[in-house]
């Protein structure tokens, strides 16, 4: 447990949770999760919800059993080399998080706004803004990730503007895609939900743990009903042929909200956007750089080089990828990843701490 | 914090090692301090004779009393008899007996007149004879109001807690003071309420002032400047105030404030931003009224720091985002201007700050005119001469008058300089560059902390209580509780049932 001076109340899990699976998927998720279940894809964002809220529960029997991040469970479980190698992957994972993040947000500027941005210059600002708010310390971060949800939560109220157009019949006929579709579906789903499994890192700073679980699930309820409530109005809105053809289905919803003062509202949801996704790079930056701290065992006063490291490693891969079809590439791979851990791994994990806690104390007992 | 103390108190050790040897040097004998002090012409010291016995009096002209010199010293000197009895004869409290040379230049300093036999070196008599030369207590200038009192702080500490002890008559309120600046030795006295102040913050700041290590203290800005948290932020953490009201009555908040000598203001600590944004009379005024006027102010706020930027935004990269007909309004007015959005607005936010500088510099009636002149004459003339479009002058304007609804005078200067890195950055990145600019401002308000408490609160940690009292102000019978931000040891400020009820018949 952290000293009581850093720790945070626990409903703010619901928001840490959240602001972590909340990204840059919103604006482009319909036309992958489309593709296999087409209007049934709704079943699958729902499905996605449940099956994330069963490994958060998993996460939680596993974390309040050892009361001790991810990284140190490893340690316990199986030592310093073993356990120190499997960490190294999630913070892998948290830091492809982070450039997958980061690189899909560049993308969206270039193609919307700035055609000719300056790639690098733009990722060193939004680095630096990072990097401002990781070293204030996880108060800073959950902070950001409080207000990231709350101030630009207008922007939602914008997505009623398209009913006027819809046609909820789009739905119809429900469930007339075969069940393997769904589940493909749900499965593509899984990327636009995946980042809350940073709370392995972030549960000690959780002041009275135990009760954060609840929220952790609100959480996790919020980001579906977000998710459901815009891939609804984008069935109506759009015929399924028509969202294969936009890349970010969300984008082209906005262009039908009209303002006596504003038009193109996208430019706004764009920008606001800045506000959504920095505390999803904030909250991995400062997972993978919790997690190098405690596997080297890195005094926390050398938290300004640490993060300076991660940072340019996210710099470095957010130049290094350019082109659509590489930055699909790193979505693909990083959902995989993901997807292995979180629902292979996590279960595993947990059911053999259970199993080497249950022998450990029958070889305690016969001794 | 704890680093923040150790590097203060470990400068402040090797300096008065340096300091203390030179002055015990300096003046080691009453001969040689005799001959320091009529160095100065300002000093006077003549022979008395009283009985036979010629008694040496000496004092600095420009800080005693002389009436009390003429009216209640020099005639009781004929009674006297010996030199122990001096104390009862004078008809003044504060008479020391001493023979050590720094007493005797310590108090000299402060206004007292010294007396010994000039046979007798060995006992000196020290009387106070100090005289305070201040002004009257006089209207809030800076955070004037309509309704309620009309006093303000001025410069003499003891007038100041005067004001304040008035209004919170109790035993309770305590007052600890020091002295800091090696030249200045300015009083600072920290007062707070035993019993409803947080321990720890009242400590904070004792500590912090101890530690203090500086030659003058001239005013109480300077105080805020040393102790408050994060020194380099332009945000000020620590309210600055000149109502002896507001500090009464934060003080029942259980809030810990500091008073320096010389300085028409008092402090306030511990602080969150909204308290910036709060008039003192939005006390006096009814809570709606009240609520809707602090509702406006911040919003007034937030349209000073992003307006400009704004529009230097939308006219350099998404003109696309204004609808037709309100960018046929934009390009007639800005059809003439040879200059790029992000010049013509800095020209003019400069020509706006350069109109409020010369304002504050000049005398009040000259600095009226300058402002209307400039505000009038230079505003016309430019438009006019194609340097810049009328819409950007009205926003300029409005965004200047903006800045000046803060009722706290630091605050709006910090909000007025803000504004130029959201411009640069508009420049450089259009609305992305506002809004990455805006992430920086909010991680610098959730970093900073006053006194150790957070500078967001309540909106960040969520404190749904202190709500109440944040952007809008709920009725005083909501009001029952003292704010989390505090800490307070006792939360209640008053019973919420006896403050509803009404004794009077109803009638129908």
């Amino acid at each position: 447990m952290e000293e009581k001076e850093f720790q945070i109340s626990p409903f703010l899990a619901f928001y840490l949770v959240h602001s972590v699976q909340l990204g840059v998927g919103v604006f482009g998720f319909q036309r992958t999760i489309m593709k296999s279940a087409g209007n049934d894809a709704w079943i699958a964002v729902i499905g996605g919800g449940i099956a994330v809220s069963i490994i958060i529960w998993v996460m939680y029997l596993l974390l309040n059993k050892h009361q001790k991040d991810l990284i140190q469970i490893h340690r316990d479980l199986f030592g310093k080399w073993i356990g120190g190698f499997l960490s190294l992957i999630w913070i892998i994972y948290w830091l492809m998080i982070g450039i997958v993040v980061l690189r899909s947000y560049i993308e969206i500027v270039q193609v919307w706004l700035f055609p000719m941005i300056n790639i690098i210059m733009f990722s060193i600002i939004l680095l630096v803004l990072v990097y401002y708010c990781v070293t204030g310390g996880f108060q800073i971060v959950t902070g950001i990730s409080f207000l990231g949800v709350v101030i630009p939560f207008y922007i939602f109220f914008t997505f009623l503007y398209p009913i006027e157009y819809t046609h909820f019949r789009n739905l119809l006929p429900i469930w007339n895609h075969s069940l393997k579709d769904v589940t493909i579906s749900t499965k593509d789903m899984m990327l636009g939900y995946l980042g809350f499994s940073t709370l392995l890192i972030y549960y000690p700073y959780i002041k009275h743990p135990k009760k954060s679980q609840k929220w952790a699930h609100l959480g996790n309820l919020l980001t579906g009903v977000i998710y459901l409530f815009i891939l609804i109005i984008s069935i109506g809105f759009f015929s399924e042929n028509q969202i294969n053809r936009h890349t970010w289905p969300t984008l082209s919803l906005w262009k039908i909200v009209e303002l006596p003062f504003v038009e193109r509202f996208e430019y706004i949801g764009i920008t606001s956007w800045v506000l959504i996704i920095l505390p999803n790079i904030c909250i991995s930056v400062w997972a993978s750089a919790k997690g190098v701290h405690t596997i080297f065992n890195i005094k926390p006063q050398k938290v300004v080089v640490v993060s300076v490291v991660i940072l340019l490693i996210l710099l470095g891969s957010t130049i290094a990828i350019e082109g659509r079809e590489n930055i699909e590439k790193l979505n693909k791979y990083m959902s995989l990843l993901g997807l292995w851990l979180v629902f292979v791994y996590i279960p595993l994990l947990t059911l053999l701490s259970f199993l080497l806690s249950k022998i450990r104390r029958r070889n305690i007992e016969k001794a | 914090m704890k680093k923040w103390r150790n590097r203060r108190s470990l400068f402040k050790d090797k300096e008065s090692e340096i300091g203390s040897p030179k002055n015990t040097e300096k003046d080691d004998s009453l001969g040689d301090l005799l001959k320091q002090l009529t160095l100065s012409n300002d000093f006077t010291q003549f022979t008395y004779h009283v009985n036979e016995t010629s008694l040496c009096i000496g004092y600095y002209t420009p800080l005693i009393d002389t009436e009390i010199l003429h009216r209640d010293i020099l005639p009781y000197l004929k009674k006297w008899e010996s030199f122990s009895s001096l104390s009862s004869v004078l008809p003044i409290e504060e008479v020391i007996l001493t023979a050590d040379a720094a007493t005797i230049q310590e108090n000299l300093l402060k206004g007292y007149i010294f007396i010994f036999d000039v046979n007798n070196l060995k006992q000196v008599c020290l009387v106070k004879a100090g005289v305070e030369r201040t002004r009257q207590v006089s209207l809030p200038e800076v955070e004037f109001s309509v309704v309620g009192p009309k006093e303000s702080f001025v410069e003499a500490l003891d007038t100041n807690i005067n004001l304040v002890r008035k209004r919170l008559p109790m035993p309770e309120l305590t007052i600890k003071e020091m002295i800091i600046g090696k030249l200045s030795k300015t009083r600072v006295s920290v007062l707070y309420i035993e019993g409803i102040a947080n321990k720890e913050n009242v400590n904070t700041v004792i500590q912090r002032l101890s530690d203090l290590d500086f030659d003058q203290i001239m005013d109480s800005s300077y105080i805020t400047q040393l102790i408050q948290d994060n020194q380099n932020s332009p945000f000020p953490q620590l309210i600055d105030t000149e109502r002896p009201d507001r500090i009464a009555s934060e003080l029942g908040e259980g809030k810990v404030a500091i008073l320096v000598d010389g300085a028409p203001h008092g402090l306030i600590g511990p602080t969150t931003i909204f308290e910036f944004f709060y008039a003192f009379e939005d006390y006096y005024l009814n809570w709606a009224v009240a609520s809707f006027f602090r509702l406006v102010r911040f919003f007034a706020v937030l349209f000073s720091i992003l307006v400009t930027p704004l529009y230097v935004a939308v006219l350099t990269y998404h003109y696309e985002l204004i609808p037709k007909d309100l960018v046929s309004t934009l390009v007639t007015s800005r059809s003439a201007i040879p200059l790029p959005p992000i010049l013509e607005a800095i020209i003019l936010e400069l020509a706006i700050e350069l109109l409020r500088e010369a304002g504050a510099r000049l005398p009040t009636k000259v600095g009226q005119t300058i402002g209307i002149v400039g505000g009038i004459v230079i505003g016309t003339a430019s438009v006019e001469a194609g340097l810049t479009s009328n819409v950007l002058l009205i926003i300029v304007a409005l965004a200047a008058l903006a800045s000046f609804t803060t009722p706290v005078y630091q605050m709006g200067n910090t909000i007025r300089l803000i504004r130029f890195p959201f411009l640069l950055m508009a420049h450089y990145l259009g609305l992305i560059g506002v809004a990455v600019s805006f992430c920086f401002l909010l991680i610098h308000l959730l970093r900073l902390s006053s006194l150790g408490r957070p500078f967001l609160e309540p909106f960040y940690p969520v404190r749904v209580q202190d709500l109440k009292d944040s952007l809008i102000r709920l009725p005083f019978s909501m009001q029952s509780k003292r704010p989390i931000q505090e800490q307070t040891e006792d939360t209640m400020r008053f019973n919420p049932k006896k403050a509803k009820e009404k004794h009077d018949s109803k009638r129908i």
